[in-house]
């Protein structure tokens, strides 16, 4: 486990705070920009920050993430570049850095050798979707040795059983989805989903954050009601596209702000 | 040619009890999907275990083959096509002649009659060639269950027939834009909707691809081409053929010809399109140049580039056109238990117009590769042998591409 985002994650929760954290595809909207967008969002103080390894055939994305792989890919970028960029960032900041992504670039990169690269370049933790429970427990071994948080997704239509489950096996938090659907979709918070929510309290001691399709402050504030904190990803992309690089620093800290109304 | 698989040492005993409990053929297989699925697939699991020996779901199952789908469909013995190359006696299964004109209906009917058992009210699948989609809107209709159908936005193109088929059936046939805007996006298409829609929501998949169980589901449904063939052979013939022939893109027809002879001493051949050459974006042959990958939810054979990137497959046929395969294909080949290899769009073509010239029947592209591979198989066979070419589907939709091909032969005259 990583010592950096556990000790970050009791912080914050101890302080009565919670976790807001942002996904970003590496390599989008160019690779110029990868480093200054993680610079801003640490110094906009983002708790910790997804950063998406972009793969040809995300099945769990909606149309804003897949465009932002898609141009990725035609970007050039690679999971060694993406290690690099992790590795750069690490040597003036201490912001928890998560990588997410899907299970196939990893698998060829190899499992073994992405562990040990990750905990070099300075990754606290992984999020792989198509990576169940199943197959991620013999995989464990090498998160383990290399520090590196192994986190499970759960949805509202995951059975108690499973959720216990992934609660006790994951590391660091679980990330649970605001819908059964995929990320990006234009959908209020409903009542029936806020109270599974919930009702998570009661079943798991882990902390527990809410991602998918959040998009506006009055969704982070009633999830946040209801679980340890947000991920905001698609409505990031889409506003991070329209920025100029030179203007990055003011329009992330802008960004971060109008969702989550903290001074830093 | 490279030697046939006959004598290949294999450490495999039993090659009919796969998947294992956990979805897999050996080290192919298993179920890589994002947790929101899992419910789905337990309850598709759990519904098919017990539904696949039920007396009453199979008596149905068994009556709509007969007299809806028209089984069994014929095991033809080709005497011009034998003659014309002068060696083993060539039979065709004639899934052209099941109804909707593929094999692929054998599976929507099962399906569907397990979505109806579990109270699903809304049907989606991919399609590639357009053969699935129509084989899906057909039992959607005749079920009265609401269908989407997605389908990328090239292959509409190649196969619009189909499209306007699907939609008299009463279908929504949705163009897919994502990506290389054909089967393989159609299906992350349809994983998306199927995320969305669970619970209310069936995703009837073509081929035997994708997360446990659909390997084996599809399987189950298609088996029965080669258990009619393998009855009808002996009947025929008095004895079990020598070899197997048929085209693989996801792999179902084959599966359903080759499974119920895994076990016995006959030697198959899997054939791949080749496209217009080896290089990448050339060929859609995932098991003659690609390397295992996870994608679609199982770990299987995959072409991709070396960041594991899903690469562009390139046929001529449509439904080809997958850059996986199913994940016992991948066991049958590491096994060596079948061959596969792979036979360009030119080959393919003239195998189409032969079969046609000398039979009078109009092959899909997709059979028209399994074709093309007996002019190379035929020589080293002999008079006493036997092959089996599984005759998939009929080539009505292919129509566009043969005239286009005639009248370049015209101008080349």
């Amino acid at each position: 486990m990583s010592q950096r985002l556990r000790e970050h994650i009791q912080r914050t929760l101890a302080g009565g705070d919670k976790l807001f954290s942002v996904y970003i595809t590496a390599g989008f909207p160019e690779k110029a920009a990868t480093l200054p967008i993680l610079q801003a969002l640490d110094a906009a103080g983002v708790d910790f920050v997804e950063l998406g390894i972009p793969f040809s055939d995300p099945i769990a994305d909606g149309p804003t993430i897949q465009a932002a792989s898609t141009r990725a890919i035609e970007n050039g970028t690679t999971l060694p570049w993406i290690l690099e960029q992790v590795a750069q960032f690490r040597r003036h900041s201490q912001m928890p850095i998560i990588l997410m992504g899907y299970l196939n670039p990893v698998l060829q990169y190899g499992m073994e050798r992405f562990c040990r690269d990750c905990q070099q370049a300075g990754v606290d933790g992984v999020i792989l979707p198509d990576l169940p429970f199943e197959e991620a427990h013999a995989l464990m071994p090498f998160f383990h040795a290399a520090d590196l948080d192994n986190i499970y997704l759960i949805a509202p239509n995951t059975p108690p059983a499973r959720i216990r489950l992934l609660a006790e096996h994951t590391t660091a938090f679980l990330y649970c989805t605001a819908y059964t659907g995929v990320t990006g979709a234009n959908r209020a918070a409903e009542q029936q989903t806020t109270q599974f929510f919930a009702a998570l309290r009661e079943m798991v001691d882990v902390p527990y954050i809410i991602g998918f399709g959040i998009h506006s402050a009055e969704q982070v504030h009633r999830y946040n009601a209801v679980a340890d904190g947000v991920v905001v990803g698609s409505a990031f992309i889409r506003f991070i596209q329209q920025q100029p690089l030179a203007s990055i620093p003011d329009a992330v800290r802008t960004f971060v702000k109008g969702l989550t109304q903290r001074k830093h | 040619m490279s030697t046939p698989n006959r004598d290949a040492k294999s450490t495999i005993s039993n090659f009919t009890h796969y998947p294992d409990d956990a979805g897999y053929f050996d080290e192919f297989g298993g179920q890589f999907v994002p947790e929101i699925l899992r419910p789905a697939l337990e309850e598709l699991q759990a519904a098919f275990s017990k539904l696949k020996q039920d007396d009453a779901f199979n008596r149905t199952l068994r009556e709509e083959l007969t007299h809806y789908v028209g089984r069994p469909t014929p095991l033809y013995f080709a005497a011009n096509l034998t003659r014309h190359f002068g060696r083993a006696r060539i039979y065709l299964k004639r899934e052209d002649l099941a109804h909707t004109g593929a094999h692929k209906i054998n599976n929507t009917i099962g399906q569907i009659l397990l979505a109806r058992a579990m109270g699903k009210r809304r049907i989606i699948a991919e399609t590639g060639a357009g053969q699935h989609g129509v084989a899906t809107a057909t039992v959607a209709a005749k079920y009265g269950l609401e269908c989407t159908i997605y389908m990328g936005e090239e292959d509409m193109e190649r196969q619009y027939p189909n499209v306007q088929r699907m939609r008299m059936l009463g279908a929504t046939v949705v163009g897919v834009t994502s990506g290389t805007r054909t089967l393989k996006d159609a299906t992350n298409e349809a994983l998306r909707d199927w995320l969305t829609n669970v619970d209310t929501t069936h995703y009837i998949i073509g081929s035997v691809v994708g997360p446990h169980p659909f390997p084996a589901l599809v399987r189950h449904f298609q088996k029965i081409i080669g258990e009619e063939a393998r009855e009808q052979i002996q009947h025929q013939a008095g004895k079990l053929p020598d070899y197997l022939v048929a085209c693989v893109g996801g792999g179902s027809n084959a599966i359903g010809l080759f499974y119920p002879f895994l076990n016995d001493d006959v030697q198959m051949i899997g054939v791949e399109a080749g496209g217009i050459g080896t290089g990448p974006l050339q060929h859609a042959a995932t098991l003659t140049y690609g390397r295992p990958g996870v994608f679609h939810g199982m770990r299987t054979y995959l072409l991709q580039t070396a960041d594991g990137q899903v690469q562009l497959p390139y046929s001529i046929s449509a439904g080809l056109d997958y850059p996986g395969v199913g994940p016992e294909h991948s066991l049958l080949k590491k096994s060596g238990r079948v061959q596969y290899l792979a036979v360009s769009d030119a080959e393919a073509l003239d195998a189409a117009f032969l079969l046609t010239r000398l039979e009078g029947i109009i092959p899909a592209l997709e059979s028209a590769h399994a074709l093309a591979y007996l002019p190379k198989l035929l020589p080293h066979t002999t008079e006493a042998e036997i092959v089996i070419v599984n005759l998939s589907g009929r080539g009505d939709k292919d129509m566009q591409t043969y005239i286009q091909h005639m009248e370049k032969e015209q101008q080349n005259k």
